[in-house]
């Protein structure tokens, strides 16, 4: 039952809350809250008998918990932890956000062109733009998450480019959640909002440092406008106390460019859905990703590209490496439309086992209603070659330098994808950091 | 520098080897001739640690130490080196990345100091030229895609670079044209030396035209049959293996 009491708790929370979230003098907000929290009361907290949740069971996870909306005002070492970790900050727009609150402090924005904007939501609530498309493209129906999102969100990143504007440095968002002592939770929503043949390069990074469990919860919504390019990265770094809820939801005008790419290793247990349709002619979507999992970690990826127009393309290449008792689902879905002629798409999804106890669910569909397609998909489960093992092990490598070896040779191709400068050296160390301590 | 007494090994309920013993001195080729199936390939195997195979019986020392007691990569260490007679495709692992990794591995357990990237290129280059390899191969995934012929060259290269005490080839010379065969022979003399000895395992007596052997085994049966000098080769290329085998002779 604890399902139906989590689920009052949430409610009850919001007529505490209602009073103090941003937004108060935006009406429209207001209004979408109550809907969204009338849609959450409707649907409740997904189950497994929900295809979209057959492996990702939260009533023995996420539901167990019980977390605070008073976050801890807290700060944070930022920027010598993203140098450590091995990003040149210096040459990125750094927006920071702790426990669901952005912080100015921590914050440091270059200057940006006339007709970019780059803030946190919570400061642009009355800004046209943000009042056209927030709630607009991640709907709150059936989604108990994005639903829960929409009421209790607290901020956000927001950015806005004016036609053929270009964003030259990426902006890099680092959403840390920090706590002492009680179980905390942050909603958060961003928008992304590119006008015709603008140009950006977003990163979002979740990372924790937790003694008590928590729990984010992120809602992204990307508007691509004609013949505009997003370079999308998100980075799911959270603690092994983490529970990590986010979707991403684009949608393409034609001739758009959009790139979502997922490196996640952490948190206790991680869902993301990375959706886009590809609402014009000429639009291209390329989705990758790379998930690591270990001692019990659970890690569900679920994307869908739907194909609403001819002459679209999509690529989509997902990779997996779980250890331990870990478990990884990845569940991607294409849907061509009757009207998507000269659709070419293309799906991959392969995943590596390190263990007897590592466990994969791996579900590609394909639904195609128009005759004139390329379409293609493949999945493939497998463990480290043997072969391979003794063949390195000969040669004088350790037997478990030779697994790391084997391990980067099949994950590594995600970071050799990556070529962004700022990231590159990043994810390659994030990989390779991962393998040592496994 | 290799003695082997009274070696047994079997896979899973099969005995393979049936008491080998050999002795192999610095500086020595042997060969080992047989029939299919007679436990040539095993030997090469069980002396490289490969998993799989049990130990039944026997001792193999390397210079007085116990090998069989030994991981594969600490054989390796201890200066074994085993060309595959299939080498094995490693696709994402970049060849001169392997290359530096295993010489950085061997020297490092020999308390020597690991080469960094300018001077290990320059050495491998070195090695390189020999076997008549293209300074684009360093740039390829380890043996994907690569032709029989680049393969075994590959192997060659390898122990080239890591400068074993003891190379063993396993039916080195199956898949090569005559021209390989010769490139791949040329490399293996090349690294003949009075500290360094070889086994090289083979079914045809061609490959032993160009790589000289000081002694020739036959093993049949998972037994050494008999010992010869290199002339015991060109007799079991006109005779086939039958006469000593005991079977019919096919006319």
């Amino acid at each position: 039952m604890s399902t139906l009491t989590t689920q009052d708790l949430y409610l009850s929370s919001f007529s505490q809350l209602q009073a103090k979230l941003p937004g108060q003098d935006a009406a429209w907000l207001k209004t979408l809250r109550l809907q969204a929290l009338e849609q959450f009361k409707q649907t409740g907290f997904p189950t497994d008998e929900l295809e979209s949740w057959k492996y990702t069971n939260l009533s023995l996870s996420l539901l167990k918990e019980s977390f605070t909306f008073d976050a801890p005002a807290s700060t944070t070492a930022v920027a010598a932890q993203l140098k450590k970790a091995g990003f040149d900050t210096e040459k990125a727009h750094l927006m920071v956000f702790v426990n669901g609150q952005f912080s100015k402090e921590l914050s440091s924005l270059k200057t940006l062109a006339k007709g970019v904007a780059v803030q946190n939501i919570a400061s642009a609530l009355t800004n046209e733009t943000v009042k056209a498309f927030v709630g607009k493209i991640a709907l709150s129906e059936n989604r108990a998450f994005t639903a829960l999102n929409a009421a209790f969100f607290t901020d956000g990143l927001f950015i806005q480019l004016e036609a053929g504007k270009v964003l030259d440095a990426p902006v890099h968002v680092v959403y840390v959640s920090t706590n002492a002592g009680q179980a905390t939770q942050s909603h958060l929503r961003n928008l992304l909002v590119l006008a015709n043949d603008s140009k950006a390069n977003v990163i979002e990074h979740y990372w924790g440092e937790n003694v008590s469990a928590y729990f984010t919860n992120v809602v992204t919504e990307a508007a691509l406008a004609k013949g505009s390019t997003l370079e999308h990265m998100k980075i799911g770094q959270e603690d092994i106390k983490g529970y990590h809820i986010g979707s991403l939801i684009a949608q393409q005008e034609e001739g758009s460019h959009f790139t979502a790419r997922l490196f996640s290793v952490g948190g206790a247990l991680t869902r993301n859905d990375i959706e886009t349709t590809l609402g014009q002619k000429k639009a291209e979507c390329v989705m990758e990703g790379l998930y690591l999992a270990k001692d019990k970690q659970h890690v569900d990826t679920r994307t869908f590209i739907d194909h609403l127009s001819p002459n679209c393309n999509s690529t989509e290449v997902f990779k997996g490496v779980i250890d331990d008792q870990a478990v990884g689902v990845f569940d991607g879905r294409i849907l061509v439309r009757e009207n998507a002629q000269k659709t070419d798409a293309r799906q991959s999804n392969k995943n590596l086992l390190l263990t007897k106890e590592a466990k994969v669910y791996s579900k590609p569909q394909l639904q195609i209603y128009a005759d004139d397609v390329k379409c293609s998909h493949g999945s493939s489960t497998g463990q480290i070659d043997d072969e391979a093992l003794f063949y390195l092990q000969s040669r004088g490598i350790s037997r478990e330098e030779a697994k790391k070896v084997l391990v980067y040779a099949f994950a590594g191709e995600m970071v050799e994808k990556i070529e962004s400068a700022y990231l590159k050296p990043a994810l390659k160390k994030l990989v390779d950091g991962w393998m040592e301590v496994s | 520098m290799l003695v082997i007494k009274g070696l047994k090994a079997r896979v899973e309920d099969k005995q393979i080897l049936n008491g080998i013993d050999l002795t192999i001195n610095p500086g020595e080729v042997h060969a080992i001739m047989g029939p299919n199936g007679s436990g040539k390939s095993t030997l090469a195997h069980v002396l490289s640690g490969r998993p799989g195979y049990e130990i039944t019986g026997g001792s193999v020392t390397l210079d007085g130490k116990d090998l069989l007691a030994l991981s594969p990569e600490d054989r390796a260490r201890a200066g074994v080196f085993l060309a595959f007679q299939y080498p094995v495709e490693i696709p994402g692992v970049n060849n001169t990345y392997f290359l530096k990794a295993a010489l950085n591995a061997v020297r490092k357990s020999k308390g020597e100091e690991e080469l960094d990237a300018m001077d290990f290129l320059e050495l491998v280059k070195a090695k390189l030229k020999p076997l008549k390899m293209d300074e684009s191969m360093l740039q390829r995934a380890v043996n994907e895609g690569f032709s029989g012929g680049e393969k075994k060259k590959n192997e060659i290269l390898q122990m080239a670079v890591l400068e074993p005490k003891l190379g063993i080839l396993d039916e080195t010379d199956s898949g090569l044209d005559i021209d390989a065969l010769k490139v791949v022979a040329d490399g293996v003399n090349a690294l003949r030396g009075k500290n360094r000895s070889f086994l090289v395992v083979t079914h045809y007596q061609r490959l032993l035209d160009y790589i000289v052997p000081d002694q020739v085994h036959v093993l049949a049966g998972g037994k050494i049959i008999k010992t010869g000098g290199k002339e015991l080769a060109l007799e079991l290329e006109e005779k086939g293996y039958g006469w000593l085998t005991g079977e019919k002779v096919n006319a």
